[in-house]
This record gives structure tokens, sequence and C-alpha cells, in this order.
């Protein structure tokens, strides 16, 4: 039962709003519960993962569409629900200290919960289409959770970009899981990663993967979609450390992990990743070096870390497989952990810039060793768990089939990122704790935390010394079935710390000492002149925004610019190009017409009064002549349907005549009786010739689909069933209200739309004549001041 | 100035309220239309219920009910004939959308796709066979009633149009003009 899990969390979020009445930081410990019974769920269906199988789930959801809410647990699952649930555990709980006194804190907790559900059922989702429901889900959630300060410019700034750029990754990946399913015949994962040779060799593969690929790398932050994480740190510090460093941001890593068996091996995924993944690690390593804010810091750092792990999926084989899952972990420890950290420090100081902070390690000492736990295991310092993820990360950059070149290169890349770390984390620290009592440490009575806010950190720090120290071989039984999952064959796994003196421990131990002799000039790169200020991205899309919005600006100005009469001629012409010249092109063969021998004279008579009634309408002088003209073609149409036995449509004709010459009425009673003409010559004749054109083209249409017998007619059914199945008689009726009752639903529901839009059209224009005054009288003061200034 | 000088276009003591302004003020319409609204909204219900098996149904009785109210606003005026027939037509459009979703629903309950037909097994006097699709019929029917009327209100009471009391202001283009 693996659904309940995504469910349990779910069902939780409107529970967690009781925060906001009782007390704060124990009813959070308390909602931290839930995860951890999830955890423990989850680690109770494990059994047959261990092995090296899997649960597997399937409801029938929508089977017409193949969509299938079903639900996989395999290793890989595994290691991210685990990761969900146990690092939530720590958040929620952590969350209920750091918003202690936020009048929010119950509808952040609500947030957090919503957001785990959808995590885990983007991860224990066993068909692409219910996974990306819950992966637009995350992106919705993170929405929320980073605009959760929604009346600072900055926090809805922030919320907007990570939306806008991942929910548009997301109609990519739509469009390339919908292609990725037609390619493979299925929408289940497990059809789709059984039909790996199939799916390279398929047409659609490299739209498809391209499509893939950018939502994932929107998702996870990668080159040049990165901008949007340091925005997303707006969010409160609990939720940057779930979902920016530990979760959300691994969607995509956790999606390219889970396809890369059916779609990798091919140079388009395999280099594509490498070379992004080791870009983005790079850049965002040297960026995050140079960082003041803590946060941004740690931001960067999770960039390059996303970085790191889209390479070793490129670099494939059995360690790239092995060092994603080791790293996803390590990486999840040690960055909740410090960014649980910069948030204790920034919430007994009152800041987390650098520059500002300094000399806490008289006043701070706990929290001064959890962090430097939590470095040294990001700094990949041996005998930390992260020293063990970076040497399968060197290990994968060795190994790798892509070649020589890009073997080096990964390597290089990789020892560059290992020196920026160190001197990010030495940076972070030595500002951090040591030197002097800064100016901010002076102001304010400073010291630990309550215990409770540093089980938080602590418990994930003090976990990366003690994974490589006693739990290796547990961890290998976790990490085993997920790397064979990534890596899409059976793989024996035994992580350990000392493999022998290799060329990735020398790779690690150089840069270990580079990095080591860098640091002292931490300050001064930090310091050395910036990266130009486009290089962040995130201007660039504030300036695409803008375009956006001011070039859908003008394309309405011109499109809708008011008066009824263009819009009539603007549809008008529309309709003669996207229907008229397709017609002509293709559909003028299908006319078989013909004139029925049988036609009697009074027949001939109503149909010729229609086009009578037509010149007369334009040649009205007044407007009661032309609703009486205009009537008289429509008397002549309901007689027609009398004639050609059709009552039901001659009775609503009749009556639709009646009330639209009423309404014709009511609305041109106060118009000038006789008709002006304003427009000059030529527009009236280019009317007249559009008109004509669409006349024609409407004539052609419905004499192409009367005469058309190239689908079998509905009527003998409609005959046949009518009194059988529909009871009743009046088969236009029966269809009506029972064969093709949903169509006359949807009729209803427009035509009380039109009714909604009218209402608004008449009450609002109502209702602005009172406002209008207001207006003015609050527009003339703000307008003096700016008139003075000048 | 120039609205001033006009004499009232027929504008009789009527039998409507107060302030209440007749589309067109004539004692023989209204006379037919007091007599001819009950007959009318009688004859809607019969078009109606009658659909299923002969010409007719909920668009044309709905028509039909709602031509027979704008007749009594025409010859009335707005405030009477929401005083003869207290309806908010709005909530009216509204319920009848509602009213015609709902019995799709039971055909779910019973696990079949929406709006399934069920019948009763024997008709009932005076209505006829009774099922689903009928009652459907009749929030087509509402709805119809709602929307049409509505909208006619709307026109009638738009100030712009139709100023009160005068029925018929002067052409805005006389006022410029002048």
């Amino acid at each position: 039962m693996l659904y309940p899990l995504v469910l349990i969390a779910l069902a939780a979020a409107p529970f967690a709003l009781v925060a906001r009445f009782a007390g704060r930081d124990r009813i959070a410990w308390g909602l931290a519960l839930i995860p951890l019974a999830i955890f423990g769920l989850t680690l109770a269906q494990a059994g047959p993962v261990w092995e090296g199988g899997q649960v597997v789930e399937r409801i029938a959801w929508v089977p017409a569409l193949g969509l299938n809410l079903s639900f996989t647990l395999d290793g890989l699952s595994l290691l991210f629900a685990l990761i969900i649930t146990g690092i939530g555990t720590l958040i929620v709980g952590y969350a209920g200290h750091y918003l202690a006194n936020d009048s929010g804190l119950g509808r952040f907790l609500a947030y957090m919960m919503l957001f785990m559900g959808a995590m885990l059922g983007l991860v224990l989702a066993g068909n692409v289409l219910t996974m990306f429901v819950f992966w637009e889900l995350t992106s919705v959630t993170s929405y929320l959770l980073i605009g959760y300060k929604h009346d600072y410019a900055d926090a809805r700034r922030g919320a907007l970009h990570s939306l806008l750029v991942t929910a548009g990754g997301g109609l990519a990946l739509l469009v390339g899981l919908l292609l990725l399913g037609q390619a493979a015949g299925s929408y289940e994962l497990s059809d789709i990663l059984a039909a790996g040779d199939v799916l390279r060799a398929h047409a659609l593969y490299p739209a498809a993967v391209i499509l893939i690929l950018l939502g994932c790398f929107t998702k996870s932050a990668q080159i040049p979609f990165h901008f949007w994480l340091p925005g997303a740190m707006q969010a409160p510090t609990p939720a940057s450390a779930f979902l920016h460093s530990a979760t959300m941001v691994k969607a995509g890593v956790y999606l390219m992990a889970r396809l890369s068996p059916a779609l990798g091996g091919t140079a388009l995924w395999d280099v594509t990743l490498a070379v992004v993944g080791g870009a983005t690690m790079t850049f965002a390593a040297i960026v995050a070096m140079r960082q003041f804010d803590l946060k941004a810091m740690l931001a960067y750092t999770t960039i390059s870390m996303l970085g790191a792990l889209t390479m070793q999926i490129g670099l494939g084989g059995k360690y790239g497989a092995e060092g994603v899952a080791t790293n996803i972990l390590a990486h999840a420890l040690y960055k909740s952990a410090l960014f649980m950290l910069a948030g204790v420090i920034d919430h007994e100081c009152g800041t987390r810039d650098l520059r500002r902070l300094g000399g806490l390690r008289a006043y701070m000492p706990q929290t001064m060793v959890v962090t430097a736990l939590a470095l040294l295991s990001f700094g990949g310092i041996p005998v930390m768990f992260g020293f063990v993820a970076k040497e399968l990360m060197l290990e994968a950059a060795l190994e790798t089939d892509l070649g020589a070149t890009l073997s080096l290169l990964a390597v290089a890349a990789i020892a560059v990122t290992a020196v920026a770390y160190l001197v990010t984390g030495w940076r972070l620290f030595s500002n951090t704790f040591l030197g002097q009592r800064s100016m901010a440490a002076m102001q304010q009575h400073i010291t630990d935390p309550t215990p409770g806010m540093l089980i938080g950190p602590g418990v994930p720090a003090v976990l990366s010394l003690l994974i490589p120290l006693a739990f290796l071989g547990p961890i290998s039984g976790l990490i085993g079935p997920a790397s064979a999952a990534i890596y899409g064959k059976p793989l024996e796994v035994k992580l350990a710390l000392w493999h022998g003196v290799n060329t990735a421990l020398l790779v690690s131990l150089g840069a270990i000492a580079v990095g080591a002799g860098l640091a002292r000039f931490g300050e001064q790169l930090a310091n050395l002149r910036g990266w130009p200020a486009w290089s962040r991205g995130d201007m660039i899309f504030d300036r695409l925004i803008e375009r956006t919005l001011a070039g859908a600006t003008a394309l309405t100005r011109t499109i809708q610019e008011g008066r009824l009469r263009r819009y009539i001629l603007l549809t008008a012409l529309a309709m003669l190009v996207f229907v008229g010249v397709p017609f002509v092109s293709f559909g003028l063969g299908e006319i078989r017409f013909s004139l029925d021998p049988q036609l009697q004279f009074y027949e001939i008579l109503a149909a010729a009064l229609i086009p009578i009634g037509v010149i007369a309408t334009i040649n009205a002088r007044t407007r009661l002549g032309a609703i009486i003209a205009v009537s008289v073609v429509g008397a002549m149409v309901a007689l027609l349907f009398v004639l050609f036995s059709a009552p039901d449509l001659s009775l609503t004709q009749l009556l639709i005549e009646v009330l639209s010459t009423v309404f014709l009425l009511l609305v041109f009673s106060v118009l000038p009786v006789r008709f002006e003409n304003f427009s000059a010559a030529w527009v009236r004749r280019r009317d007249a010739i559009v008109a004509s054109l669409v006349g024609i083209m409407m004539t052609g249409l419905v004499l192409a689909t009367a005469t058309n017998d190239a689908f079998a007619p509905l009527a003998p059914f409609f005959l046949e069933n009518s009194l059988e199945k529909g009871k009743g008689a009046n088969v236009v009726n029966v269809i009506l209200v029972d064969f093709r009752g949903f169509d006359t639903l949807g009729e209803i529901t427009v035509l009380f739309i039109a009714l909604l839009g009218i209402y608004g059209l008449l009450r609002l224009r109502q209702g602005k004549d009172d406002v209008a005054p207001e207006r003015v009288t609050t527009a003339e003061p703000a307008a003096e001041p700016v008139d003075t200034q000048r | 100035m120039h609205r001033n000088e006009l004499p009232p276009p027929n504008r009789l003591p009527s039998r409507s309220t107060p302030r209440d302004s007749a589309l067109y003020d004539s004692l023989i319409l209204r006379t037919v239309s007091r007599l001819m609204m009950p007959l009318l909204l009688l004859l809607s219900i019969y078009m109606l219920l009658r659909g299923h098996n002969l010409p007719g149904g909920g668009f044309i009785g709905g028509l039909l009910a709602a031509s027979a109210i704008i007749l009594q606003i025409v010859a009335f005026g707005p405030k009477t004939a929401r005083r003869i027939l207290p309806v908010n037509y709005l909530l009216l459009a509204a319920f009848g959308v509602f009213f015609g979703a709902i019995w799709g629903l039971p055909a779910m309950v019973a696990g079949l796709p929406y709006m399934q037909a069920f019948w009763l097994p024997e008709p009932i006097p005076g209505v006829g066979k009774l099922g689903t699709p009928v009652l459907f019929d009749i929030g087509v029917y509402l709805t119809v009633i709602g929307v049409t009327t509505k909208i006619a209100l709307l026109l009638v009471e738009e100030p712009i149009l139709f100023p009160l009391p005068a029925m018929k202001p002067s052409p805005v283009e006389t006022e410029d003009g002048a």
C-alpha cells in the first residue's frame, strides 16, 4: 500500500493549521511525527527492495488515456522517499522554533505538508503522467513557500521567477513525456524502462529527450536556468533547507536518473548531461565562493551540486550510478544541516551577512561544532560522508565511456569545484565563528539556540560523520538498489572509506592541499572585481517578462481596439484565412450540387424572399426598417423549416426572431431614427467585399457538408434508437436532452456565462460612474508634489 | 430645451406603478398582455413537457415563457413586471444550469457514465414518462427563461438607454449640435 504514504502527507496539511492556536514549537514537533510515521511505513514496505525487487501498485484512474495512479517503490524511490520524510521530520520540528513568533506558522506548515505529499507522489509514481501531476504540484507549493512573506517585493519576485521557470519547464516536460509515451506505447514507467532500445531508435527520441531535459534542467536549476534558485532563497529558511537543497530541486535529477536506463547511452543524452552538468557545477562553485550572504552562498553550492549530479548521470557507468545515489544522500544530509544552521545564525544574530558576523565561537559553541561537522562533509574532507561521495564522483569521471577528453575535463572540473568548496567552506566558517566579535554580535545577547532547534541540523551533521565510520554496510544496502535503478542492471555496491592509493585519492588530496592554501586568500578572492551583473541571469529574465507583457499589451491594443466594427472585420478576415483558404484548397471538390426536381414553387418563393430581405436590410434608411427587413429573413427561414418538416427548429427560430426583434428595438431606441453614413466609400466597399466573401465561403461549406457522404450519416441511428433507448418520439428533443445531452449542458452553461458577461458589461459600467469622482479627488494631491519637484 | 418642448408621446395615465415606464403605453397592449400572461406561461410548461414526443422542449418552452415576461415589461415597465413575478432571474439562470447538471449524477452513483438516462417504469398522470432527461430539460427551460429575461431587464433598466421616468431621451447628437 504505497498511495497512503502520499495521502497521509496531503491530508496532514489542514491539521497543520492548528499550529496557530497551540504551543508552537511543541505542536511542530508533534506534526513532525507525521513524516516520521511515513518514514517508518516506507521502511516497513521496503522488504523486496533490499533484494533488488520492487513494490508495484496500480489504480485505474482514466484508463482511456492510459492514465493510471500507479505507484512503484524501488531502490531509487526508496532512497528519495527516506530522504524526503527523514529530513522532512527534522525540518518540520525545526520550523516550529524558527517561526515561533510568526503568526503564519500554521499556514507555513500546511504548505510544507502539501509539498511533502507532492514530492512523495513524484518519487513514488509508477506512471509518467501521474508523476507529472505531482511534479507540477511541487512547483505550485514551492511558489507558495517562496512567496510566504508575500508583503516583501523580493519574495514575490523570487516566487514568480521560480514558478515561471519551473512551470515553463514543466510544459516542455509534459510534451516530452507525451512523446516518450507515444514512442514507448505506454505511460507506465516499467514499460518505458523496458523499451530502451525501441526508444533510442525511435524518430521521436531527439525531440522527447530535449523536451524532457528542458523540464529537468529548469527544475534542477542548471545553466542557463540557474538564476531562479538564489531568488528562491526569499523563502523562510526551513523551506529553503527542505525544498531548495534536499528535495524539490533534486526532482529534475531524479527524473534524469530514473530515465537514464531507457534514454541514456546516446551521445545526445550523455554528452549534454555531462557538459551542462559540469559547466553548472564549476560555474556555480566559483560564484558561491564569492558570496557574502550565507544563504546565497549555500544556494550557489546547491546549484553546483545539482550540476555535479547531472554530470554524473551523463558520465554513466557503474561509478556514475553509484556516485549519483551516494552524492544525493550525502548532499541532502550536509546541505540541509547547513541551511538550518544558517537559519540558526540568522535567527540569533539578526543577520546572515558574512561582513557583519564574526567571533561567534565564544557565544555559540554548540552551533560551531555542528557547523564544522557539516562543512567538513561539504568540503569532502576524509572520513566524512562527503569524502566518500566525492571519491565516487572522481571514479565516475575517470572511468567514463565518453572519451579521454571529456574524462579529463570532468576530472579537472571536479578538482576546481572541490577547491572552490573548500574556500567557500572556510570563508563561511571563519567569517562567522572566528575573528573579532562583530558589530552585530556586540549589540545583542547572543547564545546557542534552544536544544530543540539544534536537533534539526545536528542529526544530519552527525550522520555525515557516523555513516562512513560505522554504518557504511547498511547504507550500502540502501545505495545498492538505488544505483541499480539508475544503472538499469543489478549492481553490487560496497561503499568504503579506503580504496587504496589511486588516481581519485590523489586528485582529491591535491585539491584539498590547493584549497587549504587558497583558503587564506578567500576574502581577496571574494572581493575581486565581480562578474558582470548579467551573469546572474535574473535581470535578463525580468527584462524578458517585461518585454513579453509589453508585447502582449501592444498586440491586444491592435486587435481589440474597442470598436465593434473592427472586431467583426478581424473575425471575418480570420475566418477567411483559416477556414476559407483551406476550404478552397482542399474542399471545393466535395460540393455535389444538383437541383431537386420536386422543388415546389412556394419553396422557391420562400427561399427567394431571404436574399430580398437581406438586400432590403442593407439598403434600409431607418433603423426600424432594417429591423423589419431582418425579421423577414428570419421568418422565411422559419417557413423553410416548416416546409422541410422541422417543426422544432421552426418554433425555435420564430421565438428567437420575436425576441431578437424586441432586443433590437430596445437597443436602437436611443439611436437616431435614420442611419447616418460616417464611413468613407472605400471602407464600405472593403466591408462589402469581406462580407460577401464570408457569405460565399459559408454557402460553400454548407453545401460541401450537406452533400458529402464521406462519413456514415448519423440520422438513421437516432431515428432507430430514439423511441427505444431515449423513450421519446421527438427525435430532435431526444438528441438534445439524451443522446447529446452533454453538449446541451455545455450550451446552457455558455448561455449563462454570456449572461454574466452582459451583466458585467452593463452593471460594472454603471458602477464606474459612481466611482469616477472619488478617483479624481485622490489623484489630484498625488500629482502636486511631482510638479513642485520639477 | 429641445426635450422639454416636445409633448410626451403616448403618455396617458397608466396602471403601472408610479415612476415605472412602459416601453409602449397602450391600453390594448396592457389588457391583452395581462390576459395572455398566464396562458403563455401555461403553454410554455405544456411545450416543455410534451417535448419528448412532440415538437417542443426546454429551449422552446423557455423562450415562450421569456417572451411572456418580456411582454409584461414592454406593456407595464420593468418595475411592475418584477412585482408581478418577483423572481431573481440571474439566480434562476444559475439554478437552471445547476439543476440540469445534477441529474447526470445518479448514473455515476450507479457506476455508469455521467448523464446516462434513468426512467421511472410507469408514466405519471398529467406529466407523462418521467426520467432524468426530462428533469434535465427542466434545467434547460429555467436557464433559458433566466438568461433571456435578465438580458431584457438589464437593457430596459440601463439608465443610459432608458433614463427614468422619461421614455425616450432626445438623441445625443442633437444635444451636441445645439
